[in-house]
């Protein structure tokens, strides 16, 4: 019970913080066209005010353009929220395929990455079966078996993480041309649409640079301000332009520590690009944290165990009578970094392994006791080996959650938001104030409901605590 | 409890909540409110009168967690653009560019001149 609060409370907080995040786009959002709004005075035409026995009359406003404002806004916040979409789908698709790597597959009689739990268990298992019966060929033979299945899958999986950081490379650098491309297309528009309408709608021309600027805002993440005379100037979310008018700044790539990095103007702008959103952003934020992070926690797990076991197997005798020195079971590795994927047998002589204590003579088995303990002691980052891969996977799952739980938001709310503007688009106002009203039934309706549902799955999970408890 | 069993019967926690998701993603408010009554009844049938009702409601909240916190991402996605809706019909009003000055436009001047 106490894990599953841990859980929750720990999910609350993540969307917490995602929360906040949300609401400084929508403030951003809201701001930013607030400020556009006033530099768009023509789509606000003030009237001539009418002059009578010398007294002036009516300063008021014609709206020549509301429509066009309103949309713009409205379509500003859309691909905001698609370029969010796009950046957890892609990242979704990246975690899903890791997943599914470290998922057990119990129908295969190939041994996979999915086994390495099971592996780790088998290896120690036969250890101690090794502890019975020191001296029998058949039983240390198992042992080598059962410490090569478990570094070839460990091994495997380190391949598996590689290659699918290499494919995300690819897709993230070929990204690069259909952004140059969009941008490119984005300054030509703005060029024509200044010169042939500053002060009113281009119609086409402004649909064909909205729908470039919506594909664009699928690939990354970026921030638009208008500009005099229907101008548009675009940025990446952290602030470098991209286009300024009738200008575009082309991305490049280069290879940096053997992975793709991205510059705009010279400076490298790869972390900026990965938490900017887009489905690059989802790329970028794959390869360089989630499956860093999942090679990191192989390289930790296939790092101590090939220590520790090597450690003990020359702290005792071999069946040789060797004593101290009778060799690495596995492959000894030198640096964390790597270990996973280096991650071998280099024991060739089941009678290399030292199950007898030093001097105790080569029919006993302390030394083998010991290797078999070495399962239930915290050799790796503070935990026994299968507890630290359990946790690792565990993690791996959480994290898929989370992603998916963004995404599912994010599509929910890119579907509200074209529903309202279709609503809108049809420039009818008893329509939008019916999508309004329908808007903020719904919003408090569902409201409601969240809160009542709070309340019962707090008092269900409290009964679940006090059930297990008595 | 006949209740808390009988809606067990019909639909777990979870699907209840992933419903509730799916219909605010469309802006469903019938359906919504439809929900909200769901909960209210659901809500008054508790607390459960046996160990055993208690002990499934509580691993029904567990399966539910997921399908909540997902609830609760797409409600506070509403709520945000549900703001931006707002400001876009005070921007449709014009009161962010004449906000508190109502007199500046053609009724307001004139009234004010009290020469119509």
């Amino acid at each position: 019970m106490g894990t599953i609060s841990s859980a929750f409370s720990m999910m609350s907080q993540a969307l917490d913080a995602d929360q906040a995040a949300l609401n400084i786009v929508a403030n951003n959002v809201a701001n930013a066209n607030t400020t556009g709004y006033t530099e768009e005075t023509p789509n606000w035409q003030e009237n001539e005010p009418i002059e009578i026995d010398g007294v002036s009359y009516g300063a008021g406003v014609t709206d020549t353009g509301a429509t066009s404002v309103r949309n713009s806004v409205l379509v500003a916040r859309l691909d905001q929220q698609q370029q969010l979409a796009s950046a957890s789908a892609s990242r979704l698709t990246a975690l899903d395929t890791i997943q599914t790597l470290f998922t057990p597959d119990s129908g295969s009689s190939s041994s996979t990455a999915g086994d390495i739990g099971s592996d780790i268990t088998s290896f120690f298992s036969s250890l101690s079966s090794l502890e019975a019966n020191p001296t029998v060929s058949s039983d240390r033979q198992a042992v080598l078996s059962a410490a090569k299945t478990l570094a070839g899958d460990i091994s495997n999986a380190a391949d598996s993480l590689n290659s699918q950081r290499s494919a995300l490379d690819q897709e993230a650098a070929g990204t690069t041309s259909q952004v140059n491309s969009l941008t490119t297309a984005i300054a030509q528009l703005n060029q024509q649409i200044q010169s042939s309408s500053p002060d009113a709608d281009a119609g086409t021309l402004e649909d064909q640079r909205s729908e470039d600027v919506s594909q664009l805002s699928k690939l990354i993440g970026i921030n638009q301000v208008t500009t005099e005379n229907n101008g548009l100037s675009i940025t990446t979310t952290s602030g470098q332009l991209l286009v300024s008018e009738g200008s575009s700044y082309q991305l490049t790539t280069g290879t940096v520590d053997g992975v793709t990095d991205f510059f705009l103007g010279g400076t490298d702008i790869t972390s900026q690009l990965a938490s900017g959103g887009g489905s690059l952003g989802g790329y970028l934020t794959a390869r360089d944290v989630d499956i860093p992070s999942a090679l990191s926690s192989l390289d930790q797990l296939a790092y101590s165990i090939s220590t520790s076991v090597n450690k003990q197997n020359n702290a005792g005798t071999d069946l040789d009578g060797d004593n101290g020195n009778a060799g690495n079971i596995f492959s000894e590795p030198t640096a964390v970094a790597g270990s996973a994927a280096s991650m071998s047998v280099v024991m060739t002589d089941p009678n290399h392994i030292a199950a007898a204590g030093l001097g105790d003579g080569t029919g006993d088995n302390s030394n083998a006791i010991a290797m078999a303990d070495l399962a239930n002691q915290a050799i790796v980052d503070g935990e026994t080996p299968s507890n630290f891969y359990s946790n690792f996977v565990s993690a791996l799952g959480s994290t898929v959650s989370g992603v998916q739980t963004e995404n599912t938001a994010q599509n929910a709310s890119v579907t509200q938001l074209q529903t309202q503007n279709s609503a809108i688009s049809g420039v009818n106002l008893n329509d939008e104030a019916s999508s309004m009203t329908t808007l903020e039934r719904s919003y408090q309706a569902a409201s409601q409901v969240f809160t009542m549902l709070n309340t019962i799955m707090a008092s269900a999970l409290n009964l679940g605590d006090q059930t297990s408890v008595s | 409890m006949e209740q808390i069993g009988e809606r067990r019967r019909h639909a777990q926690m979870k699907d209840l909540v992933a419903e509730a998701s799916r219909a605010l993603a469309r802006l469903d408010a019938d359906r919504l409110e439809e929900l909200a009554l769901s909960c209210q009844a659901l809500n008054r049938a508790l607390p459960p009168a046996s160990e055993e009702e208690g002990r499934l409601l509580a691993a029904e909240a567990r399966d539910a967690t997921g399908e909540m916190a997902v609830f609760r991402r797409v409600l506070e996605a509403t709520r945000a653009n549900l703001n931006v809706m707002n400001r876009l019909r005070e921007l449709r009003a014009g009161r962010l560019e004449y906000g508190g000055q109502p007199g500046r436009g053609w009724s307001g001047t004139e009234s004010g001149h009290g020469d119509n």
